[in-house]
């Protein structure tokens, strides 16, 4: 069959559906015809899955025109999605395809959640596409004779790779891919992105830099002609306004309209916490609205979230409460309004919720912003900015995670063992870790073999041995059996199953949450109030309460956002117009005259030349507070860094403050600020060095180590149902930490949890930058009474960092003046 | 950098290290050393650093040679688990050693007793001497006072500027003093010091007193 042929038989599919494909889906099928690898830019909801499993079919029927007679069983493609919540759907769409052409393809899905007898059916006979997750992924390269399933494969998706792009899934991904282009040669590569700063980079890093695969790719953007507009909710008096506070449930009866006069709202949160906090005030505030909202997040068990995206699909709630769970993938046509609670902190977030609104393409999308306290109006009116101009961040790849090397490398020895230098060249060819040294790869496969140690007689050491011809193969089925469990321990805090006495799973809580509270104790949780009765292992066992008491909300930990660099930028320039002649304020700015106007009775409202200091003191000691508005990573970085650097001066110690717009060193000594002044404190030289100083004595790397711990095998997070507390694990990875600290700091994988946290956490680069525009600046110092109104979120923040420069002793001695126990 | 203290008219000195010398009875004193803890963890593919088994003996012999006793007492969990490879270094160790060695079993010593005897080490399940009662798990006994370890104390110290430090700790009440682990891989368990109590917290190079 010619292209012009096989284009026919699909869009004659797609006119019975009553649909015309889109030209991005077009072009992707011909790319794909023609060979090429790729990335797809296309937005959630816009038909994506249909862009790349048309590809395939295509080109499937082009290569066996008996393909309605003759079927030869056998996987031929991988569709990778990092939610396994989606890969239901990603099934069904593919399914209707291949039905309706007669293509006798089958589709089947593989995840955590897929049954035993299902996988090993699986494993007999295999669907012809595979919908799976990056784990179960690597999870099947750990079963013999894993070469001859892949072997025909011809096409892998990997879906969301912006998603998977910054995190350690992603090298997970790179380090798959590797292998599968080696024992499937005839493999083509795409991806699907959202819409980020960096799009050739993904390419590059999914198809691996300067491989034939990337010189022989495609980038297709999906252009939907879709535009935004911020309608931020301002309340009728400030005085209702509060300097801080993070849940913004004041402005509760002002969402009330806009669900009601809309067909379906989505109400975004940032925090699952939060999110509960809202359906629970909603429900108790308007009973109206029962049967007609729901709550959406990544801790209610999956048969809820499945009923409630369905349930948005065919429009019969009015309003759904949720989290960053419904950003991924959920695809259901859009919705009629989007309320975004809080700061998104993200352009390309806030932008993508936006995208969940409007009908027609070419219509205009409005997302409503609702400011939980009344500094985070300027971010309002910034984002209002940056929907007209579309800026979107960047996504960073990791480079060089030798964790996620060490658990694929005990992958291939599990299964089939493998010979360093084949490994070697696969590896080599991925960006991760195109830049490896010999050396450090040689060190690598010591530390696999030997514990990164030199032969000892009385060392025990037993992980992959390293077999007569060379091959390094894991023989013990203990080492096995750990190794297949860890593969997906996503890290986060313990994660227990809440569930009634009865029986019936509600979802997870967190273990420090949990551990709070004492049997009787009321908590609300997936919009429910719930009694502890008990905890039994890894489950908590619940009763529906009774009591109308207050109850508390559960919360979770992760998942604090920080502002990015060009949100950050954004937020800068609208903050600076706050000094723009009232009129040519936008109205956001406008209702906050009131706060502007406190502001400058001690201080003032720095404009984009001035770099504003604020100091006083308080029964906590003396306040010093910075305001760089760089966003909370930046922050925390450059807190450290100054801190360390007026500690030269003098033996002092600190402890520091942040959010995202500034932040606050606060210690019971007065800081000279002539003297940080003189003495050029802010300058980016020497940055690096001092960074490393400053952040000895801080936990940043210690948090860092506890992922590359577990995900390097070097802690067991324990067997299902006999799951080793967290808090054994916490303190595993710790007292690792220590003793590597002491007896082994050459330790590629010590090492880089340093890196991790420069990299990564610190945001080196842009704090370099931030550093420059500083020196620019002139710096005005403002010595206050009381705290002001920019001041206070940051004060009240309890996460500090400290850092000091008295001797421990001296410091002890110190606290001991006080005598306040802790 | 040591700390002493008088107990029922007896004198105690506390090192940095963790251990304690009966200054009466020429008796140094030490809790959950944790030998074999480390090899334990690498026989299982955890790669902890084997210096760090090293780093254990160097700070017994440190201690050992600083007080010169007659005797000293190990307060149980002196080997983490069942007999490994570290058991030959700490044969070594032994042989090293003129002090007559007394293990007092916890629960962590799973080796069996022959293997001690062997060495010359006695093993009780506790010792009393002159209104002293020596265990490894804390004991309250009319007219005894108690030393032990198996709690690993630290405290956690909180100043001006909130800060926060924790540290390993000698942990006294009215009738009891807990002694802190003495091995480099073992950790903390913080407690809430009482009115009453008297901590020592201990530093690389100092014993200092808190409450």
């Amino acid at each position: 069959m010619t292209h012009k042929q096989l284009h026919k038989l699909a869009t004659s599919w797609f006119k019975d559906q009553g649909w015309k494909p889109f030209a991005f889906q077009e072009e992707t099928w011909n790319a794909f015809l023609e060979g090429k690898n790729g990335l797809l830019n296309a937005p959630t909801g816009s038909g994506k899955t249909y862009a790349l499993w048309v590809a395939f079919v295509l080109d499937y029927i082009k290569n066996n025109p008996d393909y309605k007679t003759k079927h030869k069983p056998g996987l031929k493609a991988i569709w990778i999605t990092p939610l396994r919540a989606l890969s239901i759907e990603i099934a069904q769409a593919a399914q209707r395809f291949a039905d309706g052409l007669e293509t006798q393809l089958t589709v089947g899905i593989r995840t955590g959640d897929t049954p035993q007898a299902e996988r090993a059916k699986q494993k007999k006979k295999m669907p012809d596409l595979l919908v799976t997750t990056p784990e179960s992924l690597q999870l099947l390269l750990t079963s013999k004779g894993y070469d001859k399933v892949f072997k025909n494969t011809s096409a892998i998706v990997i879906d969301e790779w912006h998603e998977l792009l910054g995190s350690k899934r992603g090298v997970q991904v790179e380090l798959g891919l590797s292998r599968l282009k080696t024992i499937a040669p005839q493999l083509r590569t795409w991806g699907v992105s959202a819409t980020i700063g960096n799009l050739n980079q993904a390419r590059e890093v999914l198809l691996g830099p300067e491989s034939e695969a990337f010189k022989n790719s495609a980038l297709i953007k999906a252009n939907l002609g879709k535009t935004y507009k911020v309608e931020s909710i301002i309340p009728e008096t400030m005085e209702k306004f509060p300097w801080r506070g993070h849940m913004g449930l004041h402005l509760l009866e002002e969402v009330v309209p806009i669900i009601n006069n809309s067909k379906t709202t989505l109400l975004f949160t940032n925090t699952r916490a939060q999110c509960e906090l809202w359906f629970q005030k909603l429900m108790h505030k308007h009973p109206e609205f029962a049967g007609e909202m729901a709550m959406h997040h990544g801790s209610i068990n999956k048969e809820t979230r499945l009923w409630v995206e369905e349930a948005i699909r065919n429009e019969s709630l009015k309003a759904v409460i949720c989290t960053s769970s419904l950003d991924l993938g959920v695809d259901f046509a859009p919705v009629e309004s989007i309320i975004q609670i809080g700061g998104p902190k993200g352009v390309a977030r806030f932008l993508q919720r936006a995208g969940r609104s409007g009908h027609q393409p070419g219509k205009e999308s409005v997302i409503y912003f609702l400011p939980t306290h009344a500094i985070e109006l300027i971010e309002a009116s910034a984002l209002g900015k940056a929907a007209i101009n579309q800026v979107v961040e960047d996504r960073i790849p990791y480079l060089l995670s030798f964790d996620v090397l060490i658990q694929y490398l005990t992958t291939l020895a599990v299964s089939d063992g493998f010979y360093p230098s084949e490994i070697y060249q696969e590896v080599k060819q991925t960006f991760c870790f195109q830049a490896m040294s010999d050396e450090q790869w040689r060190w690598i496969l010591n530390f696999i073999t030997k514990g990164s140690q030199s032969l000892q007689a009385y060392d025990e050491y037993k992980k992959i041995e390293i077999e007569e011809d060379g091959k390094f193969k894991v023989n013990s089925r203990s080492v096995a059996m750990r190794h297949r469990l860890q593969i997906g321990t996503i890290v986060g805090d313990a994660a227990l199953q809440v569930k009634y006495l009865k029986g019936g799973y509600i979802g997870t809580v967190e273990e420090w949450f949990i551990s709070k509270l004492k049997p009787g104790d009321v908590f609300t949780f997936a919009g429910r109030n719930l009694e502890l009765y008990r905890i039994k292992g890894m489950q908590v066992l619940v009763k529906k309460a009774k009591t109308k008491k207050q109850a508390r909300v559960v919360s979770w930990m992760g998942g604090r956002l920080t502002l990015s660099a060009q949100m950050s930028e954004l937020l800068r320039e609208e903050l600076y117009s706050a000094n723009l002649p009232f009129e040519q304020q936008t109205r956001e700015l406008q209702a906050l005259k009131d706060i502007f106007a406190r502001q400058r009775v001690e201080s003032i409202v720095p404009t984009d030349d001035q770099f504003l200091i604020e100091t006083f003191k308080s029964r906590e000691g003396y306040h010093h507070i910075f305001y760089p508005f760089e966003g909370r990573f930046v922050h925390e970085a450059l807190g450290s860094l100054l801190a360390y650097r007026i500690s030269l001066l003098s033996p002092i110690t600190f402890s520091i403050a942040f959010n995202d717009y500034g932040f606050e060193i606060l210690s019971d000594q007065q800081i000279d600020m002539q003297q940080v002044l003189d003495n050029d404190l802010f300058t980016s030289a020497y940055l690096f060095e001092d960074l490393q100083k400053s952040l000895n004595s801080t936990e940043m790397a210690r948090r860092k180590f506890r992922d590359i711990a577990v995900i390097s095998g070097m802690v067991f997070t324990g067997f299902p149902g006999k799951i080793i507390k967290n808090k054994h694990l916490q303190s595993n990875s710790q007292l690792l930490f220590e003793v590597f600290r002491d007896y082994e700091p050459e330790n590629l994988l010590f090492q880089q949890a340093y890196r991790e946290t420069f990299e990564h956490q610190l945001e080196e680069g842009r704090l370099r930058i931030a550093l420059e525009r500083i020196e620019q600046q002139e710096i005005v110092v403002k010595n206050c009474k009381k705290a002001t109104p920019f001041s206070f979120p940051i004060i009240t923040d309890r996460l500090r960092e400290k850092l000091s420069s008295e001797k421990l002793e001296d410091r002890i001695k110190n606290m001991l003046k006080y005598l306040d126990k802790y | 950098m040591t700390q002493e203290i008088s107990i029922q008219n007896n004198t105690f000195t506390m090192h940095p290290s963790g251990g304690m010398l009966w200054h009466e009875k020429r008796m140094l004193l030490i809790a959950d050393v944790h030998l074999g803890k480390v090899s334990h963890f690498r026989k299982h593919g955890s790669a902890v650093p084997l210096r760090a088994v090293a780093a254990n003996f160097d700070q017994l012999t440190r201690v050992a040679d600083y007080y010169q006793a007659q005797s000293i007492c190990f307060l149980g969990d002196l080997f983490h688990s069942s007999l490994n490879t570290e058991w030959k270094l700490f044969e070594k160790w032994v042989r090293s050693r003129d002090e007559t060695l007394i293990l007092i079993a916890g629960n962590h010593d799973i080796i069996s007793p022959v293997k001690y005897e062997n060495l010359d080490i006695d093993i009780y399940s506790e010792f009393q001497s002159n209104g002293f009662l020596l265990t490894h798990h804390p004991e309250e006994r009319e007219g005894f006072f108690n030393f032990c370890g198996h709690i690993h104390p630290g405290i956690r110290l909180g100043g001006i500027g909130r800060q926060v430090l924790k540290l390993s700790c000698f942990f006294k009440t009215e009738n009891q003093l807990i002694l802190p682990a003495f091995g480099t891989f073992t950790g903390n368990y913080y407690l809430e010091p009482q009115p009453g109590n008297q901590v020592f917290a201990i530093t690389k190079n100092e014993v200092i007193p808190i409450q």
